[in-house]
């Protein structure tokens, strides 16, 4: 698969890999995330997509206003009642396979606003892969999650299944 | 005082029968009319050459069931005239025998075009019959939403915090439940959308372009807008019921999410009107400190603005993106070193700062101040004289100056239209009055006019923060008034009465004397105003915000009609909304 890589050696090096590994591979580098920002933790998403903490070396900078062409989901903020079909119908236009980060205290549990108005929590509308806790989580935080994700990406086994 | 005097007496001379009362309150003039009256007095207010009140701030309601005040429901109006700088509120008590459905109140859209929204929000969330509303139906909440959410037994609601995580108990089989089927489409359109002979088209809520959840139903003949109608309320996270049910600090953290651009100006309009209403004075010294912080946050929020207009209305300009973030970031670190929150800050208390400056800030804030001058020549000059920039934003959005006042427009849009509106100016609160700055403005009135004075803005902010920060009084940073702040740690070791008053603070919180007042302070956006009901609790039990962002996005519809569908872009830019603060 690598080969010729490394001029040095002058023969053709061998990888010995599953098609699984290669794929998960290819695409935990390769996040593209939807222009999506609900609130205040979006500020911080815009934030990790700026020159000082630039998501750009994960990979994942390749934000796409269309749901249709992204694979991650980071919903940043709280989801209202109002929201809560858009994010959903936002979700099933995503094609597969694709992961959500839940970024913040209010997407994944309500956070702050235990009232009327918001879903206490975006897991009961759409499954989440990453949780971020944080009213915002910095940047770092986002990050890592980004990590977290790519590992699991990583560890995933069998292509084709809807996960 | 004379110009408060002057507006009661003309009042009572005019309309004999229409005044139920007057009284006067922390400075605010409050007169309670008769509901019969209300247009007359509301059509006299406004065009009186003695009186003038030309703009109407802010239109809300308030449920006084747990008061004990016949009839339950009251509409409040604050006013204000421009020329003559003076303010007075309105309480309309609205009789109702409980039978109807609703209490009726006539509406005063067509005296203040601006209480178009305002009474939508009133109608969804507290439920008021606006009568002669020209289209009133839900505005925040969803369609199909039952009940009204601030009337005072509708219950604040949300869930159980489950700390189990055991989703297979049935003590949480209901979680989720709150969660509504969803309308794709609006059920009917705005009024006067022809979809027969134009294209209507959807723009949002999920669209890069919208800063957030905004959806626009546009209504199209080609490429040319007819109308332009804002569907909100996307992002409705109760607020102000969340308020009505906390203490009065403990709102303070809340401020910072609505509009979470600029965080540190929410939390000084609330703490100054939190601090009207209890009476407290502030020492100098963190009167300066809030200064420097609001006027840092300023430039913050104008360069996440610049930012992203920049962005959306030409996508060549995507490095300024960079750099305005790149040089946010160095304003979030002075708040990071001050207060631990880079967004959600929380800088200030009610008496003064939560904590003093660190020693090394008045030098971070100069290094800030020296970069961003430098950088900022820089932007300027990629901008202001760029062909594109200036071909995409002069002439576009023209608002006329009587049509902005009458939409209720504030802050950057309305000096950009020639009104040198600035509260900092005109009624300076927290010390403005001690520094040199000029309110900038332009006559054009159009998305460049608006372009320059924001930009025009920033130079003055660096110049204000540059004499605080110069002339930093000494001194104590909060008020030593220990019914309103706790007492500093080692006096707790040597003071009993420190002791209690720790006690009474933390258990109890401070308790306002009953009354209502109005606060407000210039935000990046506009006016931000706060109108706080105590009745002698620890809670206050009515907290009404006036998002300047709400209110100035009313005008997408005036602005837009004529041009075309890519100006819509420009022009949602160069309103500079957060949806956080429009839907609250
Ligand atoms: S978690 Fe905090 S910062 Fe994030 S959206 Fe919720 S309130 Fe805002």
């Amino acid at each position: 698969m690598l080969q010729g890589q490394d001029g040095r050696s002058g023969s053709l090096g061998i990888l010995l890999t599953t098609l699984e590994q290669v794929v998960n591979w290819g695409r935990k580098y390769s996040l593209w995330p939807m222009t999506f920002g609900l609130a205040c933790c979006a500020m911080e998403m815009i934030a990790a997509g700026a020159p000082r903490f630039d998501i750009a070396r994960f990979g994942a900078e390749v934000f796409r206003g269309s749901p249709r062409q992204c694979d991650l989901m980071i919903v940043s903020g709280r989801v209202s009642n109002k929201m809560a079909p858009v994010v959903k119908r936002l979700y099933e236009q995503m094609p597969y396979p694709k992961w959500v980060i839940a970024m913040g205290d209010c997407s994944s549990v309500g956070g702050p606003f235990n009232n009327y108005a918001i879903v206490q929590g975006v897991d009961k509308l759409i499954p989440v892969d990453v949780y971020v806790p944080g009213c915002p989580p910095r940047p770092e935080a986002l990050l890592d999650a980004i990590v977290k994700l790519q590992e699991k990406i990583q560890r995933h086994e069998k292509l084709g299944d809807r996960l | 005082m004379n110009g408060s005097d002057t507006t009661a007496d003309v009042l009572k001379a005019r309309f004999p029968l229409a005044v139920e009362g007057v009284s006067t309150f922390r400075s605010d003039l409050v007169i309670t009319l008769k509901r019969e009256f209300l247009r007359d007095v509301a059509r006299m207010l406004r065009d009186d050459p003695r009186l003038r009140y030309n703009l109407l701030l802010d239109l809300t309601a308030v449920d006084r069931l747990k008061l004990g005040i016949t009839p339950r429901f009251a509409t409040v109006y604050q006013l204000y005239s421009i020329p003559r700088n003076q303010a007075v509120r309105l309480i309309v008590p609205l009789p109702w025998d409980g039978e109807t459905e609703m209490p009726v109140c006539p509406s005063v859209t067509d005296i203040w075009p601006t209480a178009d929204w305002l009474e939508r929000e009133v109608y969804d969330l507290i439920g008021i019959h606006f009568e002669g509303h020209p289209w009133l139906r839900r505005i925040l909440m969803p369609e199909n939403w039952v009940g009204h959410p601030l009337r005072k037994d509708y219950p604040l609601g949300g869930e159980p915090v489950n700390f189990s995580g055991d989703r297979d108990n049935p003590r949480f089989a209901h979680l989720g439940q709150q969660i509504m089927e969803g309308l794709s489409f609006p059920s009917e359109l705005p009024p006067g959308v022809d979809p027969e002979n134009h294209m209507v088209i959807n723009l949002g809520p999920q669209h890069p372009a919208t800063h957030g959840v905004l959806r626009v139903v546009a209504e199209l003949a080609g490429e040319q807008i007819v109308s332009a109608h804002c569907d909100v309320g996307y992002l409705h996270s109760g607020f102000e019921k969340t308020g009505e049910s906390k203490r009065y600090e403990k709102f303070i953290p809340y401020t910072d999410r609505m509009d979470y651009l600029s965080g540190m100006n929410n939390n000084l309009a609330y703490v100054l009107t939190v601090e009207k209403l209890l009476g407290v004075e502030v020492p100098l010294r963190a009167q300066y400190v809030r200064v420097i912080l609001a006027e840092l946050q300023r430039l913050g929020s104008h360069l996440f603005w610049l930012a992203t207009h920049a962005h959306d209305v030409s996508g060549t300009i995507h490095s300024l993106l960079m750099y305005c973030l790149r040089d946010r970031e160095m304003i979030l670190d002075i708040f990071e070193m001050f207060c631990g929150g880079r967004v959600t800050v929380t800088g200030m208390c009610v008496g003064g700062l939560r904590q003093d400056i660190p020693p090394a800030f008045p030098e971070a804030v100069k290094v800030f101040l020296r970069e961003f001058r430098k950088r900022f020549k820089e932007y300027d000059a990629m901008l202001t004289r760029n062909p594109i920039w200036v071909a995409r934003s002069q002439g576009i959005g023209y608002l006329a100056p009587e049509e902005a006042i009458a939409l209720g427009i504030t802050g950057p849009m309305l000096r950009a239209a020639g009104i040198p509106l600035d509260l900092r100016k005109v009624q300076p609160y927290s010390s403005y009055d001690h520094f040199e700055f000029e309110v900038p403005t332009a006559t054009e009135s159009d998305c460049y006019a608006r372009y320059l004075v924001r930009m025009r803005e920033m130079e003055q902010s660096a110049r204000i923060i540059e004499q605080a920060i110069n002339r930093l009084p000494g001194g104590p940073f909060r008020t030593a008034d220990r019914k309103v702040v706790l007492p500093p740690r080692p006096e707790l070791d040597t003071s009993m009465e420190a002791v209690i008053h720790h006690f009474k603070l933390v258990t109890e919180g401070y308790k306002p004397p009953p009354g209502d007042v109005y606060g407000m302070a210039e935000n990046p956006k506009g006016i931000l105003g706060f109108y706080l009901v105590s009745d002698g609790s620890a809670i206050p039990y009515r907290l009404h915000i006036r998002g300047p962002s709400f209110v100035n996005l009313q005008a997408l519809d005036t602005m837009a009609r004529g041009h075309l569908l890519s100006d819509l872009i420009t022009l949602i830019g160069s309103v500079d909304i957060v949806l956080g603060e429009v839907d609250r």
